[in-house]
Protein backbone atom coordinates (compact mmCIF):
# COMPACT_ATOMS: atom_id res chain seq x y z
CA UNK A 1 0.00 0.00 0.00
CA UNK A 2 1.33 2.92 -0.89
CA UNK A 3 0.98 6.64 1.28
CA UNK A 4 -1.84 7.52 -1.01
CA UNK A 5 -4.33 4.32 -0.19
CA UNK A 6 -2.87 4.86 3.98
CA UNK A 7 -5.11 6.37 6.62
CA UNK A 8 -3.02 10.00 8.06
CA UNK A 9 -3.50 12.66 10.43
CA UNK A 10 -5.54 15.95 10.48
CA UNK A 11 -6.80 14.63 6.83
CA UNK A 12 -9.59 17.41 6.91
CA UNK A 13 -6.94 19.87 5.98
CA UNK A 14 -3.75 17.81 5.08
CA UNK A 15 -3.37 15.85 2.04
CA UNK A 16 0.12 14.70 2.23
CA UNK A 17 4.03 15.60 4.28
CA UNK A 18 6.88 15.25 2.62
CA UNK A 19 10.27 15.09 3.65
CA UNK A 20 13.60 15.19 1.59
CA UNK A 21 17.12 15.63 2.39
CA UNK A 22 20.09 16.34 0.06
CA UNK A 23 23.72 14.63 0.29
CA UNK A 24 26.49 14.75 -1.97
CA UNK A 25 29.59 12.72 -1.44
CA UNK A 26 33.16 13.63 -1.56
CA UNK A 27 35.31 12.75 -4.29
CA UNK A 28 32.60 13.27 -7.35
CA UNK A 29 31.43 16.61 -8.98
CA UNK A 30 27.57 17.29 -8.91
CA UNK A 31 25.62 15.45 -11.04
CA UNK A 32 25.20 17.65 -13.67
CA UNK A 33 29.03 17.64 -14.28
CA UNK A 34 29.02 13.68 -13.88
CA UNK A 35 29.87 11.37 -16.85
CA UNK A 36 27.96 8.70 -17.05
CA UNK A 37 31.07 6.34 -16.01
CA UNK A 38 31.00 7.94 -12.98
CA UNK A 39 27.23 7.88 -12.57
CA UNK A 40 27.04 4.31 -12.70
CA UNK A 41 29.92 3.94 -9.90
CA UNK A 42 28.04 5.66 -8.15
CA UNK A 43 24.48 3.91 -8.47
CA UNK A 44 26.41 0.82 -8.36
CA UNK A 45 28.11 1.80 -5.03
CA UNK A 46 24.89 3.05 -3.30
CA UNK A 47 22.53 0.13 -4.54
CA UNK A 48 24.29 -2.53 -1.94
CA UNK A 49 23.47 -0.63 1.22
CA UNK A 50 19.99 0.53 -0.23
CA UNK A 51 19.13 -2.57 -1.48
CA UNK A 52 19.64 -4.50 1.98
CA UNK A 53 17.14 -2.10 3.76
CA UNK A 54 14.80 -3.15 1.24
CA UNK A 55 14.68 -0.60 -1.21
CA UNK A 56 14.11 -1.60 -4.80
CA UNK A 57 16.36 0.46 -7.77
CA UNK A 58 14.88 1.29 -10.68
CA UNK A 59 16.80 2.34 -13.29
CA UNK A 60 15.24 5.27 -14.84
CA UNK A 61 17.33 4.99 -18.58
CA UNK A 62 15.93 1.42 -18.47
CA UNK A 63 11.86 2.22 -18.41
CA UNK A 64 8.88 3.69 -20.60
CA UNK A 65 8.47 7.42 -20.74
CA UNK A 66 4.66 6.65 -19.18
CA UNK A 67 6.00 4.64 -16.47
CA UNK A 68 8.45 7.68 -15.93
CA UNK A 69 5.37 9.72 -15.89
CA UNK A 70 3.49 7.83 -13.27
CA UNK A 71 6.62 8.15 -10.85
CA UNK A 72 5.92 11.69 -11.00
CA UNK A 73 2.27 11.67 -10.57
CA UNK A 74 2.98 9.55 -7.73
CA UNK A 75 5.41 12.24 -6.59
CA UNK A 76 8.28 9.62 -5.71
CA UNK A 77 10.68 11.66 -8.16
CA UNK A 78 10.92 15.27 -9.45
CA UNK A 79 9.72 15.60 -13.25
CA UNK A 80 13.26 16.87 -14.34
CA UNK A 81 14.62 13.58 -12.57
CA UNK A 82 11.61 11.67 -15.34
CA UNK A 83 12.55 13.98 -18.46
CA UNK A 84 16.20 14.00 -18.12
CA UNK A 85 19.16 11.38 -19.80
CA UNK A 86 21.70 9.94 -18.53
CA UNK A 87 22.19 7.15 -15.87
CA UNK A 88 20.24 8.09 -12.64
CA UNK A 89 18.18 5.53 -10.62
CA UNK A 90 14.94 5.57 -8.46
CA UNK A 91 15.83 3.43 -5.03
CA UNK A 92 11.55 2.61 -3.57
CA UNK A 93 10.44 1.71 -0.62
CA UNK A 94 6.62 1.06 0.12
CA UNK A 95 5.14 1.44 4.04
CA UNK A 96 6.58 3.61 4.76
CA UNK A 97 7.30 5.36 1.38
CA UNK A 98 10.75 6.46 0.91
CA UNK A 99 12.31 7.22 -2.71
CA UNK A 100 15.74 8.15 -2.95
CA UNK A 101 16.75 9.71 -6.24
CA UNK A 102 20.21 9.01 -7.21
CA UNK A 103 21.78 11.52 -9.90
CA UNK A 104 19.00 13.85 -9.29
CA UNK A 105 20.23 17.26 -8.75
CA UNK A 106 22.39 16.20 -5.72
CA UNK A 107 24.27 12.74 -5.77
CA UNK A 108 21.82 12.13 -3.17
CA UNK A 109 18.25 12.90 -2.42
CA UNK A 110 16.21 10.62 0.16
CA UNK A 111 12.47 11.83 0.53
CA UNK A 112 9.83 10.34 2.69
CA UNK A 113 6.26 10.82 1.90
CA UNK A 114 3.36 10.31 4.50
CA UNK A 115 -0.31 10.98 3.97
CA UNK A 116 -1.80 13.69 6.44
CA UNK A 117 0.39 15.69 8.54
CA UNK A 118 3.09 13.86 10.21
CA UNK A 119 6.39 15.91 10.00
CA UNK A 120 8.40 14.81 12.44
CA UNK A 121 7.81 11.08 11.47
CA UNK A 122 8.57 11.92 7.99
CA UNK A 123 11.62 13.27 9.54
CA UNK A 124 12.69 10.54 11.64
CA UNK A 125 12.33 8.05 8.23
CA UNK A 126 14.38 10.11 6.01
CA UNK A 127 17.13 10.55 8.29
CA UNK A 128 16.84 6.91 9.24
CA UNK A 129 18.12 6.27 5.51
CA UNK A 130 20.11 9.28 6.13
CA UNK A 131 22.49 7.64 9.21
CA UNK A 132 22.55 4.48 7.12
CA UNK A 133 24.38 5.64 4.37
CA UNK A 134 26.39 8.22 6.33
CA UNK A 135 28.04 4.90 8.14
CA UNK A 136 29.21 4.07 4.67
CA UNK A 137 29.92 6.93 2.77
CA UNK A 138 31.63 10.48 3.32
CA UNK A 139 28.89 13.36 2.42
CA UNK A 140 30.11 16.75 1.19
CA UNK A 141 30.24 18.57 4.47
CA UNK A 142 31.70 21.69 6.17
CA UNK A 143 31.75 23.35 9.24
CA UNK A 144 30.37 26.49 8.19
CA UNK A 145 27.96 25.57 4.95
CA UNK A 146 26.59 22.09 6.34
CA UNK A 147 25.99 19.72 3.62
CA UNK A 148 26.97 20.77 0.44
CA UNK A 149 24.59 20.90 -2.47
CA UNK A 150 24.65 22.19 -6.08
CA UNK A 151 22.28 24.39 -5.85
CA UNK A 152 23.07 27.51 -2.81
CA UNK A 153 19.16 26.78 -1.77
CA UNK A 154 19.81 23.78 -0.21
CA UNK A 155 22.96 24.42 2.10
CA UNK A 156 23.22 23.39 5.34
CA UNK A 157 20.10 21.12 6.59
CA UNK A 158 19.92 20.54 2.33
CA UNK A 159 16.27 19.79 3.99
CA UNK A 160 12.51 20.69 2.40
CA UNK A 161 9.84 19.98 4.00
CA UNK A 162 6.54 20.79 2.68
CA UNK A 163 3.14 19.69 3.70
CA UNK A 164 0.52 20.00 0.74
CA UNK A 165 -2.66 21.36 2.37
CA UNK A 166 -6.16 21.27 1.30
CA UNK A 167 -7.18 25.34 2.05
CA UNK A 168 -11.11 25.60 -0.13
CA UNK A 169 -12.76 28.05 2.60
CA UNK A 170 -9.67 30.49 2.72
CA UNK A 171 -9.12 30.25 -0.73
CA UNK A 172 -12.46 31.30 -1.32
CA UNK A 173 -12.22 33.79 0.88
CA UNK A 174 -9.42 35.28 -0.74
CA UNK A 175 -6.91 35.17 2.29
CA UNK A 176 -4.48 33.06 0.64
CA UNK A 177 -2.47 36.17 -0.72
CA UNK A 178 -1.90 37.79 3.12
CA UNK A 179 -1.32 34.34 4.02
CA UNK A 180 1.53 34.21 1.86
CA UNK A 181 3.16 37.26 3.00
CA UNK A 182 3.15 36.39 6.46
CA UNK A 183 4.33 32.93 5.78
CA UNK A 184 7.21 34.43 3.60
CA UNK A 185 7.97 36.25 7.45
CA UNK A 186 8.36 33.38 8.83
CA UNK A 187 10.43 31.95 6.37
CA UNK A 188 8.12 29.66 4.54
CA UNK A 189 6.68 29.52 1.22
CA UNK A 190 3.65 29.18 0.45
CA UNK A 191 2.38 27.53 -3.86
CA UNK A 192 -0.50 26.46 -4.86
CA UNK A 193 -0.63 23.12 -6.40
CA UNK A 194 -2.17 22.12 -9.80
CA UNK A 195 -2.32 25.50 -10.75
CA UNK A 196 -0.01 28.02 -12.24
CA UNK A 197 1.88 30.50 -9.43
CA UNK A 198 -0.20 31.41 -6.73
CA UNK A 199 -2.96 29.91 -7.91
CA UNK A 200 -4.91 26.91 -7.28
CA UNK A 201 -7.51 23.94 -8.65
CA UNK A 202 -9.05 22.58 -6.24
CA UNK A 203 -7.88 24.33 -3.00
CA UNK A 204 -4.61 22.76 -2.97
CA UNK A 205 -1.59 24.42 -1.68
CA UNK A 206 1.73 23.43 -0.48
CA UNK A 207 3.42 24.78 2.61
CA UNK A 208 7.68 24.51 2.63
CA UNK A 209 10.32 25.91 4.83
CA UNK A 210 12.33 28.42 2.51
CA UNK A 211 15.85 29.03 4.39
CA UNK A 212 17.70 25.43 5.41
CA UNK A 213 20.99 26.84 6.83
CA UNK A 214 21.41 28.31 9.93
CA UNK A 215 18.43 26.29 11.88
CA UNK A 216 19.02 22.67 13.15
CA UNK A 217 16.02 20.60 11.51
CA UNK A 218 14.34 20.43 14.84
CA UNK A 219 13.34 23.92 14.80
CA UNK A 220 12.80 24.48 11.39
CA UNK A 221 9.87 21.38 11.42
CA UNK A 222 8.77 23.41 14.58
CA UNK A 223 8.11 26.54 12.97
CA UNK A 224 6.41 24.68 9.94
CA UNK A 225 4.55 22.48 12.10
CA UNK A 226 3.14 25.62 13.94
CA UNK A 227 2.49 27.63 10.58
CA UNK A 228 0.41 24.65 9.54
CA UNK A 229 -1.49 23.86 13.00
CA UNK A 230 -2.50 27.68 13.03
CA UNK A 231 -3.92 27.48 9.13
CA UNK A 232 -5.55 24.56 9.31
CA UNK A 233 -7.69 26.28 12.59
CA UNK A 234 -8.13 29.36 10.49
CA UNK A 235 -9.55 26.82 7.90
CA UNK A 236 -11.69 25.23 10.08
CA UNK A 237 -13.07 28.39 11.58
CA UNK A 238 -13.59 29.77 7.77
CA UNK A 239 -15.26 26.54 6.83
CA UNK A 240 -17.98 26.89 9.82
CA UNK A 241 -18.31 30.56 9.11
CA UNK A 242 -20.43 29.21 6.12
CA UNK A 243 -23.99 29.41 6.94
CA UNK A 244 -27.35 30.44 6.15
CA UNK A 245 -27.87 30.19 1.97
CA UNK A 246 -24.08 30.15 1.17
CA UNK A 247 -24.69 26.74 2.99
CA UNK A 248 -27.28 25.81 1.11
CA UNK A 249 -25.51 26.62 -2.26
CA UNK A 250 -22.34 25.19 -0.90
CA UNK A 251 -24.73 21.93 -0.13
CA UNK A 252 -26.24 21.75 -3.52
CA UNK A 253 -22.64 21.71 -5.31
CA UNK A 254 -21.19 19.32 -2.75
CA UNK A 255 -24.42 17.03 -3.48
CA UNK A 256 -23.86 17.66 -7.20
CA UNK A 257 -20.35 16.52 -7.01
CA UNK A 258 -20.83 13.56 -5.44
CA UNK A 259 -23.66 12.44 -8.38
CA UNK A 260 -20.79 13.41 -10.82
CA UNK A 261 -18.49 11.30 -9.65
CA UNK A 262 -20.81 8.71 -8.62
CA UNK A 263 -22.44 8.48 -12.07
CA UNK A 264 -20.27 10.55 -14.93
CA UNK A 265 -19.97 8.24 -17.91
CA UNK A 266 -16.74 10.80 -19.08
CA UNK A 267 -14.21 12.70 -16.45
CA UNK A 268 -11.25 15.04 -17.25
CA UNK A 269 -8.55 14.81 -15.14
CA UNK A 270 -9.34 18.90 -14.44
CA UNK A 271 -12.82 17.65 -13.33
CA UNK A 272 -11.95 15.21 -11.17
CA UNK A 273 -9.79 17.21 -9.42
CA UNK A 274 -12.38 19.97 -8.88
CA UNK A 275 -14.74 17.06 -7.53
CA UNK A 276 -12.67 15.49 -4.92
CA UNK A 277 -12.25 19.04 -3.48
CA UNK A 278 -15.86 19.04 -3.21
CA UNK A 279 -15.85 15.88 -1.90
CA UNK A 280 -13.57 16.46 0.67
CA UNK A 281 -14.74 19.14 1.90
CA UNK A 282 -17.90 17.67 1.67
CA UNK A 283 -16.86 15.40 4.47
CA UNK A 284 -15.35 17.47 6.65
CA UNK A 285 -18.67 19.47 7.07
CA UNK A 286 -20.91 16.37 7.37
CA UNK A 287 -22.78 16.94 3.64
CA UNK A 288 -20.87 13.84 2.24
CA UNK A 289 -21.35 10.09 4.24
CA UNK A 290 -20.13 6.40 3.59
CA UNK A 291 -16.64 7.97 1.74
CA UNK A 292 -13.28 8.55 3.05
CA UNK A 293 -10.23 10.90 2.84
CA UNK A 294 -8.17 8.74 1.90
CA UNK A 295 -10.13 7.32 -0.94
CA UNK A 296 -10.35 11.05 -2.07
CA UNK A 297 -6.59 11.10 -1.90
CA UNK A 298 -6.13 7.59 -3.54
CA UNK A 299 -8.15 8.76 -6.58
CA UNK A 300 -6.12 12.20 -6.77
CA UNK A 301 -3.17 10.28 -7.51
CA UNK A 302 -4.56 6.96 -9.30
CA UNK A 303 -6.88 9.50 -11.52
CA UNK A 304 -3.80 10.86 -13.19
CA UNK A 305 -3.40 10.14 -16.95
CA UNK A 306 0.12 8.40 -16.53
CA UNK A 307 -1.02 5.96 -13.68
CA UNK A 308 -4.60 5.43 -14.88
CA UNK A 309 -3.13 4.40 -18.60
CA UNK A 310 -1.12 1.57 -16.41
CA UNK A 311 -3.56 0.74 -14.39
CA UNK A 312 -5.44 -1.06 -16.89
CA UNK A 313 -5.13 -3.91 -19.14
CA UNK A 314 -6.04 -2.40 -22.38
CA UNK A 315 -4.51 1.26 -22.12
CA UNK A 316 -6.57 3.93 -23.42
CA UNK A 317 -5.30 5.34 -26.77
CA UNK A 318 -7.07 9.01 -26.98
CA UNK A 319 -8.33 11.60 -24.43
CA UNK A 320 -12.04 10.28 -25.00
CA UNK A 321 -11.45 6.45 -23.44
CA UNK A 322 -8.97 7.60 -20.63
CA UNK A 323 -11.82 10.23 -19.27
CA UNK A 324 -13.90 6.82 -19.26
CA UNK A 325 -11.57 4.82 -17.63
CA UNK A 326 -11.38 7.19 -15.20
CA UNK A 327 -14.63 7.73 -14.56
CA UNK A 328 -14.92 3.92 -13.89
CA UNK A 329 -11.32 4.17 -11.70
CA UNK A 330 -13.71 6.74 -9.49
CA UNK A 331 -17.06 4.77 -9.33
CA UNK A 332 -14.56 2.06 -8.40
CA UNK A 333 -12.73 3.14 -5.65
CA UNK A 334 -15.92 5.17 -4.01
CA UNK A 335 -17.48 1.98 -3.99
CA UNK A 336 -14.52 -0.01 -2.31
CA UNK A 337 -15.08 2.20 0.59
CA UNK B 1 10.52 25.48 -14.14
CA UNK B 2 9.44 27.79 -17.48
CA UNK B 3 7.62 26.47 -20.82
CA UNK B 4 10.41 25.70 -23.18
CA UNK B 5 8.54 26.61 -26.04
CA UNK B 6 7.37 30.44 -25.10
CA UNK B 7 9.76 30.10 -22.05
CA UNK B 8 7.03 32.27 -20.16
CA UNK B 9 4.43 31.04 -18.51
CA UNK B 10 5.18 27.99 -15.87
CA UNK B 11 5.51 24.79 -17.42
CA UNK B 12 2.54 22.77 -16.04
CA UNK B 13 2.62 19.79 -18.52
CA UNK B 14 5.73 17.24 -18.74
CA UNK B 15 5.50 15.32 -22.18
CA UNK B 16 7.97 12.44 -23.08
CA UNK B 17 7.77 9.46 -25.62
CA UNK B 18 10.03 7.03 -26.85
CA UNK B 19 9.96 6.87 -31.13
CA UNK B 20 11.75 4.30 -32.65
CA UNK B 21 14.21 4.09 -29.11
CA UNK B 22 14.72 7.78 -28.93
CA UNK B 23 13.31 9.57 -26.25
CA UNK B 24 12.35 13.35 -26.16
CA UNK B 25 11.06 15.41 -23.61
CA UNK B 26 9.37 18.33 -22.95
CA UNK B 27 8.56 20.57 -20.21
CA UNK B 28 5.33 22.83 -21.78
CA UNK B 29 2.85 25.25 -20.53
CA UNK B 30 -0.68 24.60 -20.91
CA UNK B 31 -1.36 26.46 -23.79
CA UNK B 32 1.81 25.76 -26.03
CA UNK B 33 0.86 21.62 -25.47
CA UNK B 34 -2.40 21.75 -26.66
CA UNK B 35 -1.04 24.42 -30.01
CA UNK B 36 1.82 21.66 -30.42
CA UNK B 37 -0.92 19.10 -30.15
CA UNK B 38 -3.14 20.51 -32.48
CA UNK B 39 0.04 20.91 -35.29
CA UNK B 40 0.98 17.55 -34.40
CA UNK B 41 4.43 17.91 -33.09
CA UNK B 42 3.59 15.86 -30.02
CA UNK B 43 1.24 13.00 -29.82
CA UNK B 44 1.66 10.55 -26.94
CA UNK B 45 -1.08 12.20 -24.70
CA UNK B 46 -1.11 9.17 -22.62
CA UNK B 47 2.17 10.56 -21.07
CA UNK B 48 0.79 13.95 -20.58
CA UNK B 49 0.04 15.45 -17.36
CA UNK B 50 -2.40 18.36 -17.34
CA UNK B 51 -2.42 21.50 -15.43
CA UNK B 52 0.54 19.22 -13.28
CA UNK B 53 2.63 21.44 -11.65
CA UNK B 54 3.98 20.12 -8.37
CA UNK B 55 5.08 23.04 -6.28
CA UNK B 56 7.31 20.63 -4.14
CA UNK B 57 9.86 20.60 -6.84
CA UNK B 58 9.58 24.12 -8.04
CA UNK B 59 10.34 25.73 -4.96
CA UNK B 60 13.86 25.27 -5.49
CA UNK B 61 13.41 27.44 -8.85
CA UNK B 62 12.26 30.44 -7.52
CA UNK B 63 15.20 30.55 -4.93
CA UNK B 64 17.14 29.99 -7.34
CA UNK B 65 16.03 32.90 -9.08
CA UNK B 66 16.58 35.07 -5.51
CA UNK B 67 19.97 33.56 -5.88
CA UNK B 68 20.35 34.95 -9.27
CA UNK B 69 19.19 38.45 -8.03
CA UNK B 70 22.41 38.92 -6.05
CA UNK B 71 24.61 40.99 -8.52
CA UNK B 72 27.63 42.05 -6.76
CA UNK B 73 29.93 39.98 -8.44
CA UNK B 74 33.82 40.02 -6.74
CA UNK B 75 36.03 41.13 -9.36
CA UNK B 76 39.34 39.36 -8.78
CA UNK B 77 38.70 35.99 -8.20
CA UNK B 78 37.08 35.19 -11.37
CA UNK B 79 40.10 33.79 -13.52
CA UNK B 80 40.88 31.21 -10.42
CA UNK B 81 39.27 27.68 -11.48
CA UNK B 82 38.25 24.30 -8.88
CA UNK B 83 41.00 22.36 -8.83
CA UNK B 84 38.92 19.49 -9.13
CA UNK B 85 35.57 20.47 -11.16
CA UNK B 86 37.14 23.23 -13.38
CA UNK B 87 34.42 25.49 -12.51
CA UNK B 88 35.06 29.35 -12.37
CA UNK B 89 33.28 31.48 -9.76
CA UNK B 90 31.99 33.38 -13.24
CA UNK B 91 30.40 30.04 -14.33
CA UNK B 92 29.12 29.39 -10.48
CA UNK B 93 27.58 32.80 -10.41
CA UNK B 94 26.32 32.80 -14.08
CA UNK B 95 24.22 29.36 -13.09
CA UNK B 96 23.41 29.86 -9.70
CA UNK B 97 25.10 26.26 -9.39
CA UNK B 98 28.32 25.16 -7.74
CA UNK B 99 30.06 22.39 -9.93
CA UNK B 100 31.32 19.83 -6.92
CA UNK B 101 31.84 20.13 -3.40
CA UNK B 102 35.26 21.29 -3.03
CA UNK B 103 34.47 24.66 -4.84
CA UNK B 104 32.87 25.77 -1.47
CA UNK B 105 36.24 25.68 -0.69
CA UNK B 106 37.70 26.98 -3.30
CA UNK B 107 35.90 29.83 -3.58
CA UNK B 108 34.75 30.77 0.02
CA UNK B 109 35.93 34.14 0.36
CA UNK B 110 33.48 35.17 -2.44
CA UNK B 111 30.83 32.56 -1.84
CA UNK B 112 30.09 33.33 1.55
CA UNK B 113 28.74 36.89 1.67
CA UNK B 114 26.56 35.59 -1.08
CA UNK B 115 25.34 32.69 1.50
CA UNK B 116 24.84 35.43 3.92
CA UNK B 117 22.44 37.26 2.26
CA UNK B 118 20.63 34.00 0.65
CA UNK B 119 19.72 32.56 4.29
CA UNK B 120 20.73 35.60 6.71
CA UNK B 121 23.21 33.46 7.63
CA UNK B 122 26.31 31.46 6.39
CA UNK B 123 26.29 28.98 10.29
CA UNK B 124 25.11 25.37 9.69
CA UNK B 125 23.38 24.54 13.08
CA UNK B 126 22.08 21.21 11.96
CA UNK B 127 22.96 17.27 11.86
CA UNK B 128 26.41 16.58 11.45
CA UNK B 129 28.21 13.52 9.68
CA UNK B 130 29.01 11.16 11.93
CA UNK B 131 32.90 11.70 10.64
CA UNK B 132 32.79 15.14 11.47
CA UNK B 133 31.88 14.70 14.89
CA UNK B 134 34.99 12.57 15.02
CA UNK B 135 36.96 15.30 13.61
CA UNK B 136 35.29 17.77 16.40
CA UNK B 137 35.86 15.73 19.25
CA UNK B 138 39.71 15.66 17.93
CA UNK B 139 40.16 19.53 17.99
CA UNK B 140 38.88 19.86 20.80
CA UNK B 141 41.14 16.96 22.08
CA UNK B 142 44.11 18.60 20.50
CA UNK B 143 43.45 21.79 22.46
CA UNK B 144 43.36 20.32 25.60
CA UNK B 145 46.55 18.98 25.14
CA UNK B 146 48.28 22.04 23.60
CA UNK B 147 47.16 23.79 26.65
CA UNK B 148 48.11 20.85 29.26
CA UNK B 149 51.55 21.09 26.76
CA UNK B 150 51.83 25.03 28.02
CA UNK B 151 51.16 24.45 31.35
CA UNK B 152 54.05 21.76 31.64
CA UNK B 153 56.31 24.00 29.90
CA UNK B 154 55.81 26.52 32.60
CA UNK B 155 56.36 24.43 35.02
CA UNK B 156 59.50 23.14 33.22
CA UNK B 157 58.40 19.85 33.36
CA UNK B 158 60.26 18.60 30.24
CA UNK B 159 59.33 14.58 30.94
CA UNK B 160 55.56 15.49 30.34
CA UNK B 161 56.08 18.04 28.13
CA UNK B 162 57.78 15.24 25.88
CA UNK B 163 54.90 12.73 26.10
CA UNK B 164 52.81 15.55 25.45
CA UNK B 165 54.35 16.61 21.72
CA UNK B 166 53.81 13.49 20.94
CA UNK B 167 50.63 12.72 21.60
CA UNK B 168 49.66 15.94 19.73
CA UNK B 169 52.04 15.12 17.09
CA UNK B 170 50.01 11.58 16.51
CA UNK B 171 46.45 13.40 16.78
CA UNK B 172 47.75 15.77 14.06
CA UNK B 173 48.86 13.31 11.85
CA UNK B 174 45.55 11.64 11.89
CA UNK B 175 43.52 14.64 11.52
CA UNK B 176 45.30 15.41 8.43
CA UNK B 177 44.77 12.06 6.50
CA UNK B 178 41.23 12.87 7.62
CA UNK B 179 41.04 16.23 6.01
CA UNK B 180 42.27 14.90 2.99
CA UNK B 181 38.80 13.36 3.02
CA UNK B 182 37.49 16.10 3.88
CA UNK B 183 36.05 19.08 1.92
ZN1 LIG C 1 4.51 27.98 -23.27
ZN1 LIG D 1 34.59 22.33 -8.12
Amino acid sequence: MAWYNEQGKMTDTVISTRVRLARNLVGYPFPSSLDSTSANELIEKLSSPLEESGFRKIHFSDISAIMATSYVERHYVSPSFATAEGPRALFLQEKPDLAVMVCEEDHLRIQSILPGFDPESGYQKAAAVEHRLDREFDFAFDEELGYLTHCPTNLGTGMRVSVMMFLPALSASSCIGSLSVQLAKLGLTLRGAFGEGSGSIGGLYQISNRLTLGYAEEELIQALSEAVIQIAERERRARKSIRGEALEKLTDRIKRSEGTLRYAHLLSGKELIRLLADLRLGISLGIVQGIRQEQLTSLLVEGMPATLTLSSENAPRNEASRDKLRAQKAQSILLGG
Amino acid sequence: MLCENCKKRTATVFYNEKLNGKSRSLSLCGECASKLREKGEIQDVTSMIESFADPFWATQDTLFNDFFGISSLPKKAEHSACSFCGSTLTDILQNGKVGCPECYSTFRDALTPLMRSLHGTSLHRGSVPQRQLAVRARNEQLGKLRKELQKALSEEDYESAASLRDEIRTLENGKEMNQNGLV
